[in-house]
């Protein structure tokens, strides 16, 4: 969720910042038409082993400069301190294989002024599975200017900005994998382009805590998040419209079937990263499960939400937008058949929460609803429907008021039923 | 390639185990061996992405909306290849005796998923999940092209309901439209309108460069539109009548299939009880006619004469509906001989 100012009322100033270069993170490329995928390799490629003794490559980058479109490099157990990067279409269906079983495994290691695990631009359908990528100063695995991309078994930990991220791609699949304890999300899809015939991405059971937000999504397009678990950051999931990307806003992604849990982390308060004190990532309201923030026929169902002491489930007009305000309004969104409140035994503060802004945005089927803002409903249009939503002024005020670390003075708290294999994290303890 | 020649393509099946001859991006191709469909999907492979439109088909349509009343069903369906066993028991029931030979080859079919294709939301088979609309509705079909192995386009075309020229999901060479050329990986969001003329069973199909080839696999699926309001039969099925022939499957010998399976105890199974409102819905899905007949039952057809044979061709539907009043094994079959013996035959179970 990139952008740069200090609060709502100074957002300009970050909104007319470069869509890829964070001033505060290392360089990113520019972002260029990912185009079509290119042709898949004819033949069996050459695979190359890397290890830290005995092995032709003792170093991942080595044995990448080596290989060819198709070819494979296969990791052995060990820690590996550089930065990985896959550039180009001649490094297409390039697979990068560590320990699928064991990701822990195969380290690799930031520090200093390594920026990305695993960086790969312009090269479509690179596979990469099984590593763990900690303290870069920017990203674990980072893929840009792609058409189509496997990150799988893997583990981000502690990295400045993203665990795994993708950007101004077409297509790609990020599952079985994990991520926490970045500056600012565990898992990002970002300015996708508009296809008519469009790629899908898929994210399945993936794993974010411990971030200010689980997974982002500023101006994403057809991604499907499924079976995955969004518990311990400050904001679960927040498919987002942003001008300091490109392609607002956030289009035609289904959120389904997730368990959107006890985010409630509040990391100003103490957190295994310095926390961003600029941009959204203060501005994120802590305590939300998922946060619709602009976007147009989004879907969200079918997934369990509790424990989130702010808001369980929020759509409000992408208010940020200043460049593109033709993108702002919320169009065609569905909150349906989701399970809010763990059948009561682990309530949110407020179950729903949407300002009314937009048109043919409706909210139907969900079980467990107690608390919504407004408190009447007034704004949550059953589905299906079509025509101009019931906008309410105070609702959005009300809303807004939630951002940032504000929200935890808004807080309804509950007690959270007892879930085998995971704790609560409200305020961060070394 | 000769891109005037890509539009040229022509099947004909002559008879079970005879030659098909294909023409498909320039190349005429006979069938005659399991090799030859390989070299038909190649040459599909090569087709490219058209261009563009010509100015007449430059025009733009707006996308339906359901009518006052009507809703938008919204269906995720995906293409996608697997081995397909056309007699999963290894016995012809009817007979009491084993099929000869091998029954699996690599077909193409269509597969319900969930939303966003999160997941399956049933199993690949043929026929392809049945959509089902009322008068008024529109029909949104998310089609996914996930035949990556088939390296190659395909489209979903719909037969009696209405759409628009971006919506008829059919391959035109130069002249196609936006949704007649979906790209392996790629989707594509169809939009379909129950209309009142609309209303009966439709099959819908692949319409791809390759559709012929590719229909004859298994890329096919059905429409039910009802009236608005109008009763469900209690027992309802759909049963597409093909045949599985050597050139398509690679297989030894010709299987003639009732949804893709062949011989009694592998083909549909059907259940129903006295006095139960039954409709099957019968749809021809290769190049012949055949001949639909049920042991012990008659119905009325469209005409409202009396049948219980009645034909049905290709991509045409027939629909025996009757009031159940004959308990018993009935066995239904194709009354075309030939078809029949070579496993175009089920059971109908009616209990008291």
């Amino acid at each position: 969720m990139r952008l740069r100012t200090a609060a709502v009322a100074a957002l300009a100033t970050g909104l007319l910042a470069p869509a890829a270069a964070p001033a505060q993170e290392p360089s990113y490329p520019e972002p260029a038409n990912p185009g079509k995928v290119a042709p898949a390799p004819s033949g069996k490629g050459k695979t190359r082993t890397v290890c830290k003794r005995g092995c032709r490559f003792t170093t991942i980058q080595a044995a990448v400069d080596r290989s060819r479109k198709g070819d494979t490099v296969r990791v052995r157990n060990g820690t590996y301190r550089e930065s990985v990067s896959v550039t180009g279409a001649k490094k297409s269906y390039l697979e990068l294989i560590g320990n699928p079983k064991h990701p822990g495994r195969v380290m690799l290691a930031g520090g200093g002024k390594r920026q990305n695990g695993v960086f790969v631009n312009g090269a479509d359908e690179v596979r990469i599975r099984g590593f763990k990528a900690r303290r870069y100063r920017a990203n674990g695995f980072f893929l840009t200017n792609v058409v189509g991309y496997t990150v799988r078994d893997v583990i981000a930990a502690r990295s400045g900005v993203y665990g795994v991220y993708a950007f101004n791609s077409k297509g790609g699949t990020m599952r079985d994998s994990e991520a926490h304890y970045h500056a600012d999300a565990g898992f990002y899809i970002g300015q996708t382009p508009a296809q008519v015939k469009p790629i899908r991405s898929i994210v399945k059971n993936v794993e974010s805590w411990g971030n200010p937000i689980g997974f982002s999504a500023t101006n994403m397009r057809y991604v499907t998040i499924t079976g995955s678990r969004f518990f311990d950051n400050a904001i679960g999931v927040v498919p987002n419209a942003l001008d300091s990307e490109k392609f607002p806003p956030a289009e035609d992604n289904v959120i389904r079937g997730n368990e959107i849990f006890w985010n409630n982390f509040n990391f100003h308060a103490g957190a295994p990263f310095k926390p961003k004190q600029s941009g959204v990532v203060p501005l994120v309201p802590v305590g939300t499960g998922l946060l619709l923030l602009g976007g147009r026929r989004n879907t969200v169902e079918a997934n369990l939400v509790y424990g989130n002491y702010a808001v369980g489930v929020a759509a409000i007009e992408g208010f940020l937008l200043e460049k593109n305000p033709q993108a702002r309004a919320l169009v065609g969104n569905v909150v349906r058949d989701n399970s809010f409140g763990l059948e009561g035994t682990d309530l949110n503060g407020r179950d729903l929460a949407y300002d009314g802004n937009g048109t043919g945005n409706c909210f139907g089927g969900n079980a467990g609803v107690q608390v919504t803002l407004p408190e009447d409903g007034s704004t949550l249009a059953a589905c299906p429907f079509a025509g101009a939503n019931a906008f309410s002024a105070d609702a959005q005020a009300r809303m807004t008021a939630l951002a940032g670390e504000a929200a935890v003075g808004s807080w309804i708290r509950h007690p959270h039923a007892p879930k085998p294999g995971f704790e609560p994290l409200e305020l961060y303890k070394p | 390639m000769d891109d005037s020649s890509t539009t040229r393509r022509s099947f004909f099946g002559l008879s079970a185990g005879a030659a098909l001859l294909c023409t498909i991006a320039g190349e005429e191709v006979r069938l005659d061996d399991p090799d030859a469909a390989g070299k038909a999907d190649a040459l599909a492979a090569q087709v490219k992405r058209p261009p563009g439109a010509a100015p007449q088909d430059e025009l733009s349509f707006p996308t339906p909306e359901p009518q006052p009343g009507g809703q938008r069903r919204e269906y995720w369906i995906q293409a996608r290849t697997r081995r397909w066993d056309v007699a999963p028991t290894g016995r012809d029931d009817w007979h009491g005796r084993p099929v000869p030979g091998k029954r699996r080859f690599r077909a193409l079919v269509y597969q319900l998923m969930q939303p966003g294709f999160a997941a399956p939301a049933g199993p690949a088979l043929m026929p392809g999940p049945t959509l089902h609309a009322e008068v008024g509705d529109v029909l949104v079909v998310h089609f996914r092209n996930a035949a990556a192995k088939l390296r190659q386009a395909l489209a979903l075309h719909p037969h009696g309901v209405r759409y628009t020229p971006d919506y008829d999901g059919v391959y035109l060479g130069e002249h196609t439209r936006v949704g007649g050329f979906v790209a392996p990986g790629e989707e594509f969001t169809y939009t379909w309108e129950a209309t009142p003329d609309a209303v009966g069973v439709w099959p819908y199909h692949d319409h791809g460069p390759n559709h012929t080839l590719n229909t004859f696999r298994g890329a096919f699926g059905a429409i039910v539109v009802r009236e608005r309001g109008a009763k469900q039969p209690d027992v309802e099925h759909v049963l597409f009548l093909h045949q599985l022939l050597p050139p398509v499957t690679g297989l030894g010998h010709a299987f003639q299939a009732i949804n893709g399976r062949a011989y009694a105890g592998n083909t549909p199974t059907i259940q129903a009880r006295t006095g139960q409102d039954v409709a099957l819905h019968v749809i021809g899905m290769d190049n012949n006619f055949h001949d639909f007949h049920v042991h012990g039952h008659r119905w009325k057809d469209a005409a409202g004469a009396f049948v219980d044979t009645p034909a049905v061709g290709p991509n045409e539907t027939i629909t025996a509906r009757f009031v159940e009043d004959n308990p018993g094994r009935w066995l239904y079959h194709c009354h075309v001989f030939s078809h029949q013996d070579a496993g175009m035959a089920g059971w109908y179970m009616v209990s008291p």
